[in-house]
């Protein structure tokens, strides 16, 4: 079978004539959710399903994904952990902190943390983050799915406090929970305009596509904490 | 700057490095429910901190690995606990409005009693319940009252008898209770609304914190909210009332605490039915949402305020037989007021 990789930890294989998605199993022998195991020269994969993961849609839509495979995550809305799984699997030397705030599918997260020693849970609402400032560090990469109506705001939270400088922003954003009746189009928009200054941060905003047909009325956004170089050296010079 | 982190307190200084710290000990369990108990904290950090190097520079572990195997540890006991907490969570909303209500029958007893003894001392004084208590903490006897005061001039000229200062002590002592009182119950209110949010977020988002929170504890849980009918949503709290209709069938009452809802309480009265019906299913269907689904769902209230607003294009005008004629005074006809009310 042929394997490629795409980007770290991300590779594509060839199945009876399709290209599917998959992660390196960093628990050979356990399936998360149902998906299939595939082995390749001696080493397991997991399928990643684009219809079941945004993240995996973003990687078919051609985006450019930043983790790497030493990256710190900071993952919002990570709800039973279909897709934290995956960027477990990629991060063979880096760490994930997966926030969630439903109890009922935190359960099921903390069993996969049991499992994966790159994953720590944390019971939080991501709204609130100084209530979890005592518990994250700084982060290369955020990744946010949390299907709320100020998911812009929330991005611009999370980014004010644990972003790295240049770290990355990864986001889904659903139109429906930010307005049920209007164009998505129109949505995307203001919320994309949003992440460019509206919450005293900025963000460069490097690639943004559709998810359809993987998922409807979702954009994907990638975005770069822009820095003032200029803001930067003079508070270097002060210290 | 002084910081709680999850592994202890520190002072760091501006350039971040750290200048004092008080480490915790490395007891995974311990850590856990300091963790839990620190997310409330007035010293979180006030922006992302480097942690992990805070950690090392200050000693508390000496390799990013050790770092990374204890939070992972620490992290999944304090996720666990919370579980285990939230698993009863809506006891505790119970608990909640249960002590609020003890706590406003103590504080109004309480309050008249000191408005009646302080009023022998200075029965000019018109202020009640807490700016009352607050006033005899502050001051004591009348004579204390400062010269710049908005009660300067009456407390000079009352006509009140003196306070002796046994008295004086014992009244201090009274109101200082008092006022820890009605501290609680604003710390009670608090814990209402910030809990709420998390026990039933859809619920909290059409009804609000308290009126969720009291529907809430009038049904016995959010599971048993969540069995109601939206006819019986529509009726809870209007106690013996309730109970009346439910056993025997008598016409059912028409004021639950739902009315209390600003959406009702704002609307003229010949909405009012027909709103409390549109808020009575939302409220029904928010609370489901919570039980079964545990997501929040903004569009249940962008539904409501779409029918409330239909309501309130459909019968912009009273009904005729209220409206037309102004009843001029003298005898009324007496007239059959709930049929047609809705
Ligand atoms: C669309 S699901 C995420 C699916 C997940 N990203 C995956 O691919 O496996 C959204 C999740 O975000 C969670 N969520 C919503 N608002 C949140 C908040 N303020 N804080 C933390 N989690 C939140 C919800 O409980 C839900 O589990």
């Amino acid at each position: 079978m042929k394997i490629e990789q795409l980007s770290d930890g991300i590779f594509e294989v060839i199945v009876d004539d399709k290209k599917i998605l998959v992660t390196h199993n960093l628990c050979p022998g356990h399936s998360v959710y149902g998906e299939r195991l595939i082995v390749v020269d001696g080493v397991e994969y997991r399928q990643w399903d684009p219809n079941r993961s945004k993240l995996s849609a973003m990687v078919l839509k051609g985006f450019d994904i930043p983790i790497e495979y030493d990256s710190h995550v900071l993952y919002l809305g990570a709800a039973s952990g279909t897709t934290v799984s995956h960027i477990s699997d990629i991060l063979t030397d880096g760490l994930i902190y997966a926030v969630e705030f439903s109890s009922r599918t935190m359960r099921d997260l903390i069993m996969l943390c049991e499992q994966r020693p790159n994953v720590i849970p944390i019971f939080a609402d991501a709204n609130k983050p100084r209530s979890y400032a005592h518990i994250v560090e700084k982060v290369d990469v955020i990744f946010q799915d949390v299907a709320q109506p100020n998911q812009a705001e929330i991005a611009a939270l999370n980014s004010k406090y644990f972003l790295e400088d240049e770290g990355h922003l990864m986001l889904s954003i659903k139109s429906r929970s930010i307005d049920a009746v209007s164009n998505p189009k129109k949505v995307f928009k203001e919320e994309v305009k949003k992440l460019e200054g509206a919450f005293g941060i900025e963000f460069e905003i490097l690639q943004r596509k559709e998810l359809d047909p993987f998922h409807e009325d979702h954009l994907g956004v990638l975005a770069r904490l822009f820095v003032d170089e200029n803001l930067k050296q003079q508070n270097s010079f002060k210290s | 700057m002084k910081i709680v982190a999850w592994f202890g307190r520190l002072t760091i200084s501006e350039n971040g490095k750290v200048e004092e710290c008080n480490l915790l000990a490395k007891d995974p369990e311990l850590l856990a429910a300091h963790m839990l108990l620190a997310a409330g904290s007035e010293d979180l950090p006030p922006y992302g901190l480097n942690l992990r190097e805070l950690a090392i520079d200050c000693g508390y572990v000496e390799l990013e690995e050790d770092y990374d195997v204890l939070l992972r540890d620490v992290c999944i006991r304090a996720a666990k606990r919370q579980i285990s907490m939230n698993d009863a969570d809506d006891k505790r909303i119970i608990q909640a409005v249960e002590a609020m209500d003890d706590i406003d029958k103590a504080a109004n007893e309480l309050s008249e009693r000191l408005t009646e003894w302080y009023g022998v001392h200075f029965p000019e004084l018109d202020l009640t319940g807490e700016s009352m208590a607050r006033f005899v903490v502050n001051f004591g006897s009348r004579e204390n009252v400062p010269e710049n005061h908005d009660m300067y001039e009456k407390s000079s000229t009352s006509m009140g008898s003196k306070l002796s200062p046994l008295e004086e002590d014992l009244l201090r002592n009274f109101a200082t209770s008092l006022c820890g009182i009605y501290d609680t119950r604003k710390y009670l209110e608090q814990y209402i609304i910030s809990n709420m949010d998390i026990v039933a977020p859809n619920l909290t988002n059409i009804a609000g914190a308290p009126l969720g929170a009291r529907l809430i504890s009038l049904a016995g849980g959010l599971e048993k909210l969540a069995f109601f009918p939206s006819s019986t949503v529509q009726v809870i709290g209007a106690n013996n009332a309730l109970f009346k209709h439910l056993k025997s069938r008598a016409p059912s009452p028409k004021h639950g605490v739902i009315f209390n809802h600003p959406l009702i309480k704002g609307a003229p009265w010949w909405q009012r039915g027909k709103i409390a019906r549109a808020l009575a299913s939302k409220i029904s269907l928010a609370v489901r949402m919570d039980v079964y689904r545990g997501k929040f769902d903004p569009s249940i209230k962008e539904k409501l305020e779409r029918k409330v607003e239909s309501i309130r294009k459909s019968y912009p005008k009273p009904p005729k037989k209220f409206s037309t004629k102004i009843t001029p005074p003298g005898p009324r006809k007496a007239r059959n007021r709930s049929s047609k009310r809705v």
